[in-house]
């Protein structure tokens, strides 16, 4: 316990980041990750690897050299700026379909932690039905019936992959709700939406956040299946999930700059954000503070 | 005891009408018109309208959901719009291939998991831990297509050491075809599993019977395997129930890669081939499947954890 | 070095290494276990005497813990120098161990006949019957009724107190020479401690093993123990015989500690507090008269005879077990059938041990819980009847403050947001730098500086965060305040500071309060009057004084009894 000395506090989101400044490991992995997103947004306005849909026939399957450093495609397309510009695709559907899940999740968890009664009978119902039915199995039905593209490929993930945020969120704001600070809060007449949102959402937020990080490498992985199974995005556009699942035919005859280029792209991605998750978790973990 | 097994029990139904209803929704209202998928794309209206008939589609929907739940009692799918097969023949030859593939694959996985975990629990934060956590976190961040690309590859197409695809299906024959399957299964469970695994445990040895048993002079050992093993397994008893139902359905990938006839690849075939009926009755029958293990697993969770047990 | 020490602790150092750097929890401490006596070591939290004690087990976590001097002499060998494989053969065989957690400490999946058995078989080399005999004996000892079935029971199966029983006989199976009491008793009732002590009492004469008691509690300390230990801050700040001790302490510490304990025999104004009697460096300060003044006058009983609060007939019901199709089939009454008056600008209290339905009562009263039936006037006005703006209108009156300080701020809120939101609520003060005058009016009140309002509560101790909970329920003016075990979470120094505060407030701004609290000795020195709760019901009501020198109910004399009387027994009489 610090004295108090300085007039400025230190909230507990403050306390988390200098923990994380502090793993040298979790600020590479941050960087690595805004690299990522940089990447993908100078690829999005076309300033970088703009030579991505070059397609030159002469010049199919060429092995990595000075010019091409991963090598060519089928169309003898850059493999390289391929892969730069899958990053888009992966991002795309890590944050939309991770992002719109964590929405649902959230929001269905509130309620059903929050209000308590039938309204949580209900809710639970609902996510405990989704539940039994096996996530790729209702991921591919989904996805089956909405047909393929980068759209319904987010709107797949988003509409299946709730029910884990739904379940966390919930069970936190069960918890939360009983504690003293919320209760005072009743005592003094705060009304529910400043209960909920001023009080115990703010609470609930970081493990959120790492719900939402653990959905989105989940959602990058579930694209590279779902390309496999034919429920991808558009033909023609870029993505790991389309360059790994190609290897399938390129292999054979030696081609293996594709799934290369992908696998090593998608790893660090994956990786950083595992790892950065990690330090969140540590750096916000009730039960690892005061001790 | 038993109430908690009724009541349990009793829980299932509205669970049921869901998965039912969440299946026959996605496939039949979703998933836009089935007659016009039926008759193909080519189809004139008329064709369309007397396959409407056939199908029972114009019926009220109500009724198409209970000839549905009616498919599904009697176990009777209809035929494959591809093979013209029946689909529950289908399915029953399906499931002996897949699984094994998956029971061997799970239980090296399990055999090799547990004991790592515990350790790597026990000696946590140290170098071992580290350097084991890394390799974890490395291996889940390859995709599992990647594993069985790359396996295919070396291990058959390249260095020969096994058949690339293929099947026999005679029950000395089959083990030629499932071992690299069964490795690469093996391979790409390992770092998830194990990260899981060493959490349970981490969770375990923080708490205060603990203490309380090595203050009693029990060696880390016993402490380990006696106490906190045992304490481990109600979560990981829970766990391994609830893969049943995949180890049924079988790798979905795996399969098609190696040309293994299972479940796993049956549905790969049908969701290229665009096959309805046979998508729609895998998804329902396994769906039904999970939510059975579902109830197993709560019912073994109750025989392991004696709080339970006594509610 | 005495020939009749037990165990010689000298110059031992415990550290810590935390993400803040190195954390001294134990200073170069020296003190001896002597044979076949009982040690009392006492300290607050953060004072270091568990650590000590986990160092003498060879259990201090290690990483972030670790011994960096010293020697911890058992019959006069070093415990230290010990490898792994020698203290296990003394862990659990010469050195035993008991918890404060009794809930806890034991492990959920075996029987306690397998975990009483497990020393037995690894330490004495019995045969699992054999073991199993011995374990039925044991609990006997113990005092669990009919042991040979028992034996058979899951942890869960029995109450905290029967639990701390299996832990005991689980310490004894082995006939140790020293037997270690962490804060055993802490988590129990006070009927339910009192049996234990003198469980360890009896036990330890029978056996002559040394007993090495830790505790926060110095009543507690002079009931059982030979001799006394205190710890402070990681140091001894002194060691005696209990009787001289308790007659005359000698470091400022122990004397404040000594006083500020409120005792069942007076009804004074104020408590005498630790640093009345320390300066904050730890040297000796002679207190104020009108401090010891204040500690000895008695105060008087308010008068006040107006009726402020009137509680009828309330009851509050849980469903207990639902059946298949939703019925509720039993109920639990946690409160049934309560009446009370409460005057304005006087105190009830409220005792009882857990589960008799005090803190339901609290909450059902601000209709934080909703009653089942009975009715809450308050002024007159029927609370259990108002609609909801009428209600939280009413909340601005009725304010309450809990137990623990940790949980009760919200962890994301500044101070400063904390004691302002009230007044948002109600619309106190015009404008923000208003709001923000009166939060600091409301700190400096309290006792605490205004220029901590941007600071969040991880940054407060708990004493200061009691505090600032306080100033938070004063935010909007109310006339009457519920604390629910607000002092119960804090150290008794800190306790006897808050509960100070709380009385200088009521005579301020004429405050009436429900105190609710187990011990009784904290409800005498705030209560006017006191009701004693028992399974949902007050089966005696009087007023602080009369309670106590005449108590009527026989739940309310077993209670009385069972107190520790703070003193040792040749001192009392």
């Amino acid at each position: 316990m610090t004295s108090a000395q300085n007039t400025q506090g230190r909230s507990l989101w403050a306390d988390a980041i200098r923990k994380i400044k502090k793993n040298r490991i979790a600020v590479v992995s941050f960087w690595i990750i805004i690299a990522y997103i940089g990447l993908a947004a100078l690829c999005a306005m076309d300033l970088v690897f703009t030579s991505y849909s070059l397609v030159d026939n002469t010049i199919p399957y060429q092995a990595p050299s000075s010019a091409h450093w991963f090598g060519t495609d089928l169309f003898g397309r850059d493999v390289l700026a391929r892969a730069a510009h899958g990053t888009v695709t992966s991002l795309i559907v890590g944050f939309v379909g991770a992002g719109l899940s964590v929405l649902i999740g959230t929001l269905l968890g509130a309620l059903a932690g929050y209000f308590g009664g039938l309204v949580d009978e209900l809710i639970t119902w609902f996510y405990s039905t989704l539940d039994n039915i096996p996530y790729i199995l209702l991921l591919v039905a989904f996805s089956f019936v909405s047909g393929p593209g980068l759209k319904t490929l987010c709107l797949a993930i988003g509409l299946t992959s709730w029910v884990g945020h739904c379940r966390l969120v919930r069970s936190e704001f069960i918890k939360q709700r009983g504690q003293e600070y919320v209760q005072g809060a009743f005592s003094m007449g705060a009304s529910h939406a400043r209960r909920i949102f001023v009080h115990i959402l703010p609470n609930t937020l970081h493990l959120i956040l790492i719900s939402f990080s653990l959905g989105f490498v989940s959602a990058i992985k579930s694209e590279v299946i779902l390309s496999y199974l034919g429920l991808g995005v558009e033909p023609g556009t870029p993505s790991w999930g389309m360059m790994i699942s190609d290897a399938k035919l390129e292999l054979s005859r030696g081609v293996w700059w594709g799934l290369a280029a992908a696998t090593v792209f998608m790893f660090f991605l994956v990786l950083a954000f595992t790892l950065f998750n990690d330090a969140v978790r540590d750096a916000t973990d009730p039960k690892l503070r005061d001790k | 005891m038993l109430k908690y097994t009724i009541r349990r029990i009793l829980y299932v139904i509205p669970i049921l009408f869901g998965v039912t209803l969440v299946c026959f929704l996605l496939f039949n209202v979703a998933g836009g018109d089935p007659a016009a998928q039926a008759a193909g794309k080519y189809a004139t209206v008329e064709q369309i309208e007397s396959i409407r008939a056939e199908l029972g589609l114009n019926q009220p929907i109500y009724l198409q959901y209970l000839d549905y739940l009616k498919q599904i009692l009697t176990f009777d799918f209809g035929r494959s719009w591809s093979t013209k097969q029946k689909i529950s023949e289908m399915f029953w030859s399906g499931v002996g291939p897949s699984l094994s593939v998956t029971v061997p694959g799970f239980l090296i996985t399990l055999m090799i998991t547990i004991p790592l975990s515990l350790v790597l629990g026990y000696l946590r934060d140290s170098f071992i831990d580290r350097t084991a956590m890394v390799v974890c976190l490395a291996l889940i961040s390859i995709s599992s297509l990647v594993y069985i690309l790359a396996g295919q590859y070396f291990l058959a197409y390249l260095w020969g050491m096994f058949p690339i695809s293929g099947w026999d299906s005679s029950w000395t024959g089959r083990w030629e075809y499932t071992t690299l399957p069964i490795l690469i299964m093996v391979v790409l469970s390992l770092g998830g599993q194990i990260l899981f695994f060493r959490t349970i445990f981490i969770e375990e040895l923080s708490k205060d019977y603990v203490r309380t048993a090595r203050a009693k002079g029990l060696s880390n050992k016993k402490v380990l395997t006696k106490h906190i093993l045992r304490n481990a397994l109600i979560p990981i008893i829970t766990l391994v129930v609830l893969q049943v139902p995949f180890l049924i359905l079988g790798s979905l990938l795996l399969e098609s890669f190696f040309g293994i006839p299972g479940l796993g690849g049956l549905l790969v075939t049908a969701i290229n081939n665009a096959d309805f009926p046979v998508i729609k009755a895998m998804i329902v029958i396994l769906t039904i499947l999970y939510t059975t293990f579902n109830l197993i697993s709560d019912l073994l969770y109750a025989v392991v954890d004696p709080k339970v047990r006594l509610q | 070095m005495s020939s009749n020490s037990l165990i010689e602790i000298k110059d031992l150092t415990v550290e810590f290494q935390t993400d803040d750097g190195t954390v001294t929890a134990v200073k170069k401490i020296s003190f001896d276990i002597p044979k076949g006596k009982t040690v009392g070591l006492v300290g607050e939290s953060g004072s270091g005497k568990s650590v000590s004690s986990l160092a003498i087990m060879g259990l201090i976590p290690n990483p972030p813990g670790k011994v960096t001097t010293g020697q911890i002499l058992f019959e006069g060998k070093d415990l230290l120098k010990n490898s792994e494989s020698q203290m296990r053969k003394i862990r659990g065989k010469r050195i035993s161990m008991i918890f404060q957690e009794p809930m806890t400490s034991l492990n959920p999946v075996f029987t306690v006949g397998d975990q009483i058995c497990e020393s037995l078989i690894l330490h004495e080399k019995m045969s699992k019957a054999e073991a199993w005999e011995r374990a039925i004996e044991l609990l006997d000892q113990v005092g669990i009724p009919n042991p040979s079935e028992r034996i058979k029971s899951y942890p869960h199966e029995m109450s905290g107190g029967q639990r701390q029983r299996v832990m005991i006989a689980m310490a004894i199976s082995c006939n140790p020479d020293l037997l270690i009491a962490d804060e055993p008793t802490t988590a129990l009732d006070v009927t339910i401690q009192k049996q234990i002590l003198d469980l360890i009492a009896d036990l330890q004469k029978k056996y002559g093993m040394s007993v090495l008691f830790i505790t926060h509690d110095l009543g507690v300390i002079a009931d059982i123990s030979d001799e006394v230990v205190v710890m402070y801050r990681g140091d001894i700040v002194e060691k005696n015989s209990t009787e001289a001790l308790f007659k005359k302490p000698q470091h400022p510490y122990t004397k404040g500690l000594l006083a500020c304990r409120p005792s069942l025999d007076e009804h004074p104004r104020r408590l005498p507090v630790v640093s009345d009697f320390m300066t904050p460096d730890g040297k000796e300060k002679t207190p104020d008269q009108s401090v010891l003044k204040a500690a000895k006058e008695i105060r008087p009983i308010s008068d006040s005879q107006t009726p402020l609060l009137e509680i009828k007939s309330l009851k509050k019901h849980f469903p207990l077990k639902k059946g298949f199709f939703g019925g509720v089939q039993s109920w639990v009454k946690a409160v049934d059938d309560v009446s009370l008056t409460v005057r304005k600008g006087r105190t009830l209290g409220l005792v009882g041990e857990s589960g008799c339905g005090k803190t339901t009562l609290g909450r059902t009263i601000l209709r934080l819980i909703e009653p089942t039936a009975g009715e809450v006037r308050y002024n007159g006005v029927d609370v259990t009847g108002l609609n909801k703006s009428d209600m939280r209108a009413m909340r601005r009156k009725m304010q309450i403050i809990f137990q623990d300080p940790y949980a009760s701020l919200n962890p994301r809120m500044t101070i400063g947001a904390a004691l302002m939101e009230p007044m948002v609520i109600h619309k106190l003060g015009s404008s923000k730098s208003e709001r923000l005058d009166m939060a600091a009016k409301l700190m400096d009140r309290v006792g605490l500086s205004a220029s901590m309002l941007n600071r969040y509560p991880h940054e407060f101790s708990g004493g200061q965060r009691q505090r600032i909970c306080i100033a938070r329920a004063l935010a909007v003016e109310p006339e009457f305040i519920i604390c629910d075990e607000s002092v119960s979470a804090l150290d008794v120094s800190i306790q006897a500071q808050i509960l100070n505060l709380l009385l200088e407030l009521q005579e301020e701004l004429n405050l009436t309060y429900v105190f609710i609290s187990h011990d009784l000795a904290v409800v005498k020195f705030i209560s006017d009057e006191v009701a004693v709760m028992y399974n949902g019901q007050v089966v005696e009501m009087n007023t602080a004084v009369g309670i106590y020198e005449n108590p009527q109910h026989d739940y309310t004399k077993k209670l009385l009894s069972a107190i520790p009387k703070g003193m040792p027994k040749t001192l009392l009489s």
